[in-house]
């Protein structure tokens, strides 16, 4: 991927309706939006779909960015997951009713996603707090962010009533903003 | 549960959303925040980049080369959306041919192939966090947040629509006072007509109830919808109006003695203390 000064350069020539840089800007980002999306509808044609409205949105929207605020993938990443999540909450069909199986299908296909990462001081940081919380709430939290599970899809997978699951959340939520201090 | 009231405070919410455990009823009042309430937008975006770091850890993949080209063709104006929706014939047939315990087969092994890849990020991440909390120089310093606060004077009454709601089908009104505080946000599905209001800042008082109420011209006195207020969600009486009035009628929110007005039939007792118009979501025209 490209480094995130040069997709800002992207992102503010998008703004001002250059395709090509569009077409760069999709290159560089496409696979990683892709990953995101397909974790969370689990289907190629939703995800499809969905990476369309993304990147109409992100054409539409790339003036508002604000480089000062966010970075362009974290931006875009939120786009993404939003539109994913807003249609995974539609779709009855999209069930997790399987999650059973979850763990022991692990070991088939392990991607090593942090062998390659660079990390920032952002992540550092973030998974620092994140290893602070309780275990239990902790693979809530990542759980929730990787598979787009709404909290009932949680209750079921961590066989707890929603309102612990809600209260869980929330005190997850709360603690890793005290952690991260902003 | 003794923090409770930390429910239905914006921060929450916002964080919420950004995690993506709302409820999608919640999601469309959310996102009508998001366009209404510059603070709770503001808080949406800390929390998006708070969390937004979690995404370094999937593993990218490649889409298919037709997502590209379907793009192109939409911003081109060249593709009809319901073109690109539809399934290709070839592909259709081809589908309308497999039974169904082929399908469900193949559903499923995709299903498992997708999980196995989220069960693994969790795994390493879980395993990553865990060494890294044992490394002290990792761990930034815990800053005590501020206690969240809930203004409430509710002497004024300021009416504020959404101009932009963000879902077809559906309304949604905005109860607040200020930008920063909206107190409930009431969001109604004129087809089902069903509604679901969410109590947001408006904090309860003692020995009070809010009542919502349907003011319109066809009656000669507000109806009352029921008590709000009193918990997180509330489901007021839609059920008995026709969607013309739904959709044109102004809804109010009245501080009343606890237990709601002492004749119903007549109105409010107490000050009206929230109004707003619903407005219609405009259809998504992709």
């Amino acid at each position: 991927m490209l480094s995130s000064q040069e997709l800002v350069w992207l992102l503010a020539a998008v703004a001002k309706a250059d395709r090509t840089a569009f077409e760069r800007l999709y290159a560089a980002t496409r696979a990683k939006l892709y990953g995101v999306v397909l974790r969370i509808l689990r289907r190629h044609d939703l995800a499809d779909e969905v990476m369309q409205e993304t990147y109409l949105k992100v054409w539409n929207s790339a003036g508002q960015f604000d480089p000062a605020l966010s970075s362009p993938i974290t931006w875009m990443v939120a786009i993404a997951r939003n539109r994913a999540i807003d249609l995974v909450r539609k779709k009855t069909e999209v069930s997790i009713e399987e999650e059973s199986d979850v763990l022991e299908a692990a070991a088939a296909d392990t991607p090593d996603p942090l062998a390659k990462r660079e990390m920032t001081e952002e992540l550092r940081r973030l998974l620092a707090c994140m290893g602070r919380l309780d275990e239990q709430r902790r693979r809530l939290v990542l759980f929730a962010y990787y598979g787009g599970w709404s909290r009932e899809q949680l209750a079921s997978k961590f066989a707890t009533p929603v309102n612990t699951v809600k209260t869980w959340l929330r005190r997850a939520l709360i603690e890793i903003r005290e952690c991260l201090g902003s | 549960m003794t923090d409770d009231t930390e429910t239905d405070t914006p921060e929450v919410m916002a964080a919420e959303y950004v995690l993506g455990t709302l409820a999608s009823n919640e999601r469309e009042q959310a996102q009508a925040m998001i366009e209404n309430d510059p603070a709770f937008a503001q808080l949406v975006r800390a929390w998006e980049l708070r969390l937004g770091q979690l995404h370094a850890m999937v593993a990218p993949v490649e889409p298919p080369p037709e997502t590209w080209a379907r793009i192109q063709a939409r911003l081109d104006g060249t593709d009809p959306s319901a073109a690109i929706l539809l399934p290709h014939p070839d592909h259709a047939a081809r589908v309308a041919a497999e039974s169904n315990v082929v399908r469900l087969r193949r559903r499923v092994g995709r299903w498992r192939r997708a999980t196995a890849g989220l069960a693994a990020i969790a795994a390493a991440l879980i395993a990553f966090v865990v060494t890294s909390a044992v490394r002290p120089d990792l761990l930034p310093g815990v800053l005590r947040p501020k206690p969240v606060e809930i203004v409430k004077t509710v002497e004024r009454t300021v009416e504020r629509i959404v101009e932009r709601p963000v879902n077809p089908g559906r309304f949604v009104a905005v109860l607040q006072q200020d930008a920063a505080s909206p107190a409930f946000i009431l969001t109604v599905d004129v087809a089902t007509r069903t509604a679901s209001v969410r109590r947001v800042a408006a904090a309860p008082q003692a020995g009070k109830s809010y009542q919502l109420w349907l003011v319109s011209d066809r009656f000669p006195k507000p109806r009352s919808l029921g008590l709000v207020g009193a918990n997180e969600f509330a489901q007021p009486a839609l059920a008995s109006f026709d969607p013309a009035t739904i959709s044109g009628a102004t809804y109010a929110v009245s501080l009343e003695p606890e237990g709601g007005a002492p004749d119903p039939d007549n109105g409010p007792s107490g000050p009206v203390v929230y109004t707003a118009k619903l407005v219609e979501a405009v259809p998504s025209s992709p």
